[in-house]
């Protein structure tokens, strides 16, 4: 009878075990999911910037630095390993971006270019669904870590391996406002 | 990333009242007041036909009741499945495309990946009024529609706030419920009018002279009578006391999706100045139909953002106020 109870007590503790695992294990999928739907959103941003460059070239020719900037900031993006790399191409990318639209309200006709309109407005909606993405992660970061650095779930990630994961920093006062998008909403329709 | 739970926190405050909401509760309560509302319809259809048949022809009970049967069951599929195509199709919404609304499809990508929902249909109204809803069954089948008006009076950070209060009604399941909400009401109403207009041809004249001659005669008209009576109650009763639940309720969920929507955005000013900019409209009316009108970001109908028992939605000044203490 006592044996019997000491394997029911066993059995127990071992299906206890077992959700803690699947909780661990379901959280960081959570969290890694989290980043690709940042690196799609990142990809889209770098495919978006020679077609801006070429359109903005075709009135501000001389503007060389800020042609070069971003262009650097493509290529370490291009270049990114790792998670880390990434978010630090990426804010390279949006200060420079953040730079050339700076730029580019100082020419009339490249504010009245369509094409340019157009990329406007798709950067700020890609600059926009990066800072919410973030956002997102952060949050799925911050629940696993949680998860894995209290009990009872603390007891299991130690022999398991797993380590806390590492927040992205938000660029300054790059939440806030969107850095590409100006006053008056470009896409907002026309009729 | 269909995983659930991921971004809204599981506790919330509901603003107000400072009470702790736990959203899965409130999630499943919502999927349970569906399924209440559906059965809640059910019996009073079958009710009010049973007691129909006793006032006209007892002997079409089961003719009525099994007609009534129908109705209810098919009033809860349409709720469950229809009620978005109808909402929809009843406000003249069509489908936004990135061509035409690229600035409205790119907000609302941004905002369901920061809720953590999939991508809703997003629709577009034409109409200068400046007004959004949100409707379907699940996270999965959603849609919300938004009017041109809204979109030329609000900058992106407004806009991103009513798009996320929308996502949190979908989010919550308010959007099932209200769905379900909607087609009961329909029904009844739909009801309400045949037994009237009916009753207006002379379809209650065998048993008006029935019950007359009971107070001579006492006779077996009695349970008729009684019946009749029941039966204008249930009828005049049922519509008013399904829109004061549907009020009360809905006050509630309004308040719950600004506070959601602020903490999707992490921006409650961008909400606030949204709805501050729609109270202060005082344009071109949307005309929307009263089944429906409980769905919208802001009544429609201006005069009813009042308080009182009467007002489907909070009043405006009081969602500003509450999103600004956040």
């Amino acid at each position: 009878m006592g044996s019997l109870i000491v394997l029911i007590i066993l059995i127990a503790l071992a299906l206890y075990a077992v959700s803690i695992y699947n909780r661990i294990v379901t959280y960081e999928k959570r969290y890694q999911n989290a980043w690709s739907q940042i690196d799609v959103q990142l990809k889209r941003r770098a495919d978006l910037v020679p077609n801006l460059v070429e359109t903005v070239k075709g009135y501000a020719a001389h503007e060389q630095q800020v042609f070069e900037e971003v262009a650097r900031s493509r290529q370490a993006m291009m270049n990114a390993q790792s998670v880390n790399q990434s978010a630090e191409a990426a804010n390279m990318m949006s200060a420079a971006l953040g730079r050339l639209f700076a730029i580019a309200e100082n020419y009339p006709q490249l504010r009245a270019n369509e094409n340019f309109l157009l990329l406007q407005e798709e950067l700020s909606g890609v600059e926009n669904k990066i800072a919410y993405a973030r956002q997102f992660y952060n949050d799925a970061v911050m629940q696993y870590n949680t998860l894995i650095e209290t009990v009872p779930a603390v007891f299991l990630a130690g022999p398991m391996g797993k380590q806390p994961a590492v927040f992205l920093q938000i660029p300054e006062g790059d939440r806030e406002v969107p850095q590409v998008s100006f006053s008056a909403p470009s896409g907002a329709p026309e009729a | 990333m269909s995983d659930e739970t991921t971004r809204l926190p599981d506790q919330f405050t509901e603003p107000g009242t400072g009470r702790r909401i736990n959203l899965l509760d409130y999630q499943a309560a919502n999927m349970r007041g569906s399924w209440y509302l559906a059965f809640f319809t059910l019996a009073l259809l079958v009710a009010i036909a049973y007691l129909l048949a006793q006032v006209t022809d007892p002997g079409a009970t089961i003719f009525f009741v099994g007609v009534a049967a129908l109705i209810g069951v098919g009033q809860g599929v349409a709720g469950f499945w229809f009620s978005d195509k109808i909402a929809l199709a009843a406000s003249g919404a069509r489908p936004a495309t990135v061509e035409e609304h690229r600035y409205l499809v790119n907000v609302s990508e941004a905002v369901a990946i920061g809720a953590g929902v999939p991508m809703p249909k997003v629709y577009v109204i034409d109409s200068p009024a400046p007004n959004a809803f949100a409707t379907g069954r699940d996270p999965e089948h959603s849609s919300i529609a938004v009017t041109t008006g809204l979109l030329e009076l609000l900058d992106r950070q407004e806009l991103e706030g009513v798009i996320a209060h929308e996502m949190a009604h979908i989010r919550n399941y308010d959007i099932r419920f209200m769905s379900m909400l909607v087609a009961t009401l329909g029904a009844i109403v739909v009801l309400r009018d045949l037994v009237l207009r009916w009753s207006y041809f002379g379809g209650f004249g065998g048993s008006g002279r029935r019950s007359s001659r009971r107070d001579s005669s006492g006779g077996g008209g009695k349970g008729q009578g009684l019946a009749l009576i029941l039966l204008v109650v249930l009828l005049v009763l049922a519509p008013l006391l399904g829109a004061l639940a549907r009020m009360a309720v809905s006050r509630r969920r309004e308040y719950l999706a600004d506070a959601a929507g602020a903490f999707i955005t992490r921006n409650p000013e961008g909400l606030a100045s949204a709805l501050e900019k729609l109270g202060n409209y005082s344009g071109e009316r949307l005309q929307v139909s009263e089944g429906v009108r409980s769905l919208y970001f802001v009544n429609p109908e201006r005069r009813m953002n009042a308080t009182g028992l009467w007002a489907t939605h909070p009043p405006i000044e009081e969602r500003i106020s509450r999103l600004r203490r956040m």
